[in-house]
């Protein structure tokens, strides 16, 4: 990480903050317009996928109505459901846009998010061993974790996350490798077990169960609708959040240099732990906006349609103090990110010796 | 009945179940809105159907709420919400037409009067329109007519004149068979709000003493005195209703306990912000724990409770922030408050407090 003397952390702390300063102020009718048109974009998807989904028996039909559901389940996933839980509409004081109160559309209950992700990951990004959210506690990601052949099959295990991404972040909290390490015992977490259930329960049960048997003649073809929105949404919601802190450059660190950090520090970590990727207006909007991942850490309750317009600002600032600002596209950064998938699977020794080979042939050319 | 219960019940539950959420019936709100806005199921949406200038700084709005509101009695509010600059707010006013209306026409009114910096009452004045939606909830206030008919003195100041008109109306309707007073302050004979009814009522009603004052026409200002209510037939067997800015209300009160009149007698309702009770700021401040955050915060002087968790980065519901409204409303586990409007102290147990109003006293554990 950027090595910034206490005087400059506090001028790069100020800075930020001005900017900040300045979009709360003008918080008003703008944000409440955009984020109702984005709701009601949601609920017109939902309705329409739920409603064609029964003659889906008709194949561009089922492909219309799976996009349909899969894109509304995106919606609410990352431009509503997780930016309101981070309190970006509460000043609007609608309950139903209640950080507190909201409830999304996956297994993970909004309950156990505000403490996985809002608390613990905003917190300490990128600290290993306390960030569980670097590598999900199942893929290693950098080599502060100690390889073993296991690791070998790792890049299945990342299929596998993110096949089922809403199960394995509904079940984050379980924190099974404490449990599987001895730290942590099953009774401690059967609060947690409890309220998994049910809200896996509720989910499943309505797209699993409830509208493939309100349609009963067509029960498959529903079931199989259904299944592809969620898996749509599952792909895509974990390609983008990867991209947020798994890409080359994005920085881990350790709990020692942060012990105690003041807030400067703390802009300074999410600013080198994070990384954007660019993109036409939709696959922002889609996105939830974490395209503008480095924005989002740095205001994690600003509504997160400001970030491209605060991104020149926050680079502006990241230039005076010789921070990096990663970027790049789409598909560069997730290349890169399945690179690192690959790389860290294999043993030390021979990604060392792949990477050396890899930055001679570079400076050959 | 019972079937119909047992069918909302069941719907209701699978609703939630599908929708992720305990209003299950407003998921479709923001869509169903936006094609016609008295579709939202979040709250009762009423129409802006007349507006009416009663003085140069009040005006009575006609509303039509949704067929489905659950009225109301005679001298209860309600509360209203609607957005200004994307920001839900949420006040309070008085009911000033009488039920019979609501239920032979599905009208009701409220008459309100521009507060000099009110947020709300300007934007209601300046920028509220026929045809517009605002948002209602159920009425509620126990500034009730008495049941059974007792005789009735009413001291009435200013725009606290609206709840007292829609009793006046019940009333007047229904022969309400016993003496009815009214005092009725007001600066100005220009300032006399619902002039045109309470003539009407008192032409119609020989039961109404109508007696109207103006405060602030002579040279000296005239304020209530005990000769207005030597002048009051039977006044010890009355029971008063007062309404009005503090000044009034805290006269009359005296007034009538010096004239022999029981508490049980006095009822009032606040029509502004009453002024907070004077508190000792020695005993209050404690440690706060927002439980359901897992936030504990220490609190100092005379912080409400409200305040305490938006310093501490929480954002529990708001509302009116003066202890009207009631949207801040939360379970208070364990711990002693004291309440900043009337500086009753709390029990120590579990019970509902307004977050706005309410200063901890020593340690109290909020579920929130």
């Amino acid at each position: 990480m950027k090595k910034l003397s206490e005087e400059q952390l506090n001028g790069l702390q100020q800075d930020l903050d001005a900017i900040r300063d300045e979009v709360l102020a003008d918080l008003g009718e703008r944000d409440a317009t955009y984020i109702r048109k984005i709701i009601r974009l949601h609920r017109t998807l939902e309705v329409g996928g739920r409603v064609m989904m029964p003659f889906g028996f008709i194949p561009p039909v089922f492909v219309a109505a799976t996009a349909s559901l899969g894109i509304a389940k995106i919606l609410e996933n990352m431009e509503i459901g997780h930016n309101v839980m981070h309190g970006q509409y509460d000043w609007m004081n609608d309950p139903a846009l209640n950080s507190q109160t909201y409830e999304w559309d996956t297994v993970c209950t909004s309950e156990s998010w505000r403490q996985t992700h809002n608390y613990e990951h905003h917190t300490y990004t990128n600290i290993i061993g306390k960030d569980r959210d670097y590598g999900y506690a199942v893929l290693r990601l950098s080599d502060d974790v100690k390889w073993h052949p296991g690791h070998l099959l790792q890049f299945v295990n990342y299929i596998l996350l993110t096949v089922l991404f809403q199960w394995g972040v509904g079940v984050h909290e379980l924190e099974s490798e404490k449990i599987r390490r001895g730290e942590l015992r099953w009774r401690d977490k059967l609060p947690f077990l409890k309220d998994f259930a049910r809200k896996g329960g509720r989910q499943a049960f309505k797209d699993y169960v409830f509208f493939p048997l309100l349609t009963l003649p067509v029960a498959p073809v529903v079931l199989a609708g259904n299944v592809g929105a969620n898996l749509i949404r599952n792909i895509w919601a974990s390609t983008v959040i990867f991209c947020g802190h798994f890409t080359q450059d994005a920085e881990t660190f350790t709990e020692e240099e942060c012990e105690g950090e003041s807030k400067g520090h703390w802009y300074l970590r999410q600013l080198s732990g994070s990384s954007n990727f660019t993109g036409g207006k939709w696959l922002h909007v889609l996105s939830g906006h974490l395209s503008y991942q480095v924005e989002h850490h740095v205001f994690p309750d600003l509504p997160a349609h400001r970030y491209p317009e605060i991104s020149a600002k926050v680079q502006e600032v990241c230039k005076k103090y010789d921070i990096p600002y990663n970027t790049g596209s789409f598909a560069k950064q997730y290349g890169t990110v399945l690179s690192r998938i690959a790389r860290f699977s294999l043993p030390d020794a021979v990604r060392t010796r792949l990477e050396q080979r890899g930055s001679g042939q570079l400076q050959a050319i | 009945m019972l079937a119909r219960l047992t069918q909302t019940k069941a719907l209701h539950w699978l609703g939630r179940q599908l929708l992720n959420r305990d209003d299950p019936a407003a998921w479709l709100d923001p869509l169903a809105g936006a094609i016609n806005p008295m579709w939202v199921q979040e709250y009762t949406p009423a129409r802006v159907e007349r507006i009416m200038a009663e003085t140069a700084d009040t005006k009575t709005f006609v509303l039509k709420p949704a067929s489905r509101w659950t009225g109301f009695d005679a001298g209860q509010h309600v509360n209203i919400c609607t957005e200004i600059d994307g920001i839900r707010r949420t006040r309070t006013f008085s009911l000033s037409s009488s039920p019979e209306l609501w239920h032979k026409q599905g009208l009701i009114t409220l008459t309100i009067k521009r507060l000099p910096g009110g947020l709300v009452t300007n934007w209601l004045h300046d920028s509220l329109s026929e045809g517009d939606i605002l948002g209602l909830a159920d009425a509620f206030g126990e500034f009730l007519v008495p049941q059974p008919a007792k005789p009735v003195l009413f001291i009435a100041g200013g725009s606290g004149i609206t709840p007292v008109l829609s009793q006046l109306e019940t009333m007047a309707a229904s022969h309400y068979p016993a003496p009815v007073t009214l005092l009725y302050f007001v600066r100005t004979g220009n300032d006399i709000i619902g002039r045109e009814k309470l003539e009407a009522i008192a032409a119609r009603y020989p039961g109404l003493n109508l007696n109207i004052i103006a405060t602030h026409e002579g040279k000296e200002p005239r304020f209530l005195c005990d000769a207005d209510l030597e002048a009051i037939d039977g006044l010890k067997e009355r029971e008063a209703y007062l309404c009005g800015p503090k000044g009034l209300m805290d006269l009359a009160t005296e007034l009538l306990q010096q004239r022999g009149l029981a508490e049980s007698q006095m009822h009032s309702t606040f029509f502004a912000p009453p002024a907070p009770a004077a508190l000792d700021n020695d005993q209050l401040g404690g440690e706060v724990s927002f439980t359901r955050s897992s936030v504990n915060v220490g609190s100092e002087g005379d912080a409400n409770l409200l305040e305490i968790a938006e310093a501490a980065g929480l954002k529990p519901r708001y509302g009116c922030r003066m202890g009207i409204c009631h949207q801040c409303s939360c379970r208070k586990t364990s711990g002693t408050v004291v309440n900043r409007l009337t500086g009753k102290v709390s029990g120590p147990g579990e019970e509902s407090v307004q977050l706005c109003v309410s200063v901890p006293r020593g340690p109290v554990q909020i579920d929130v």
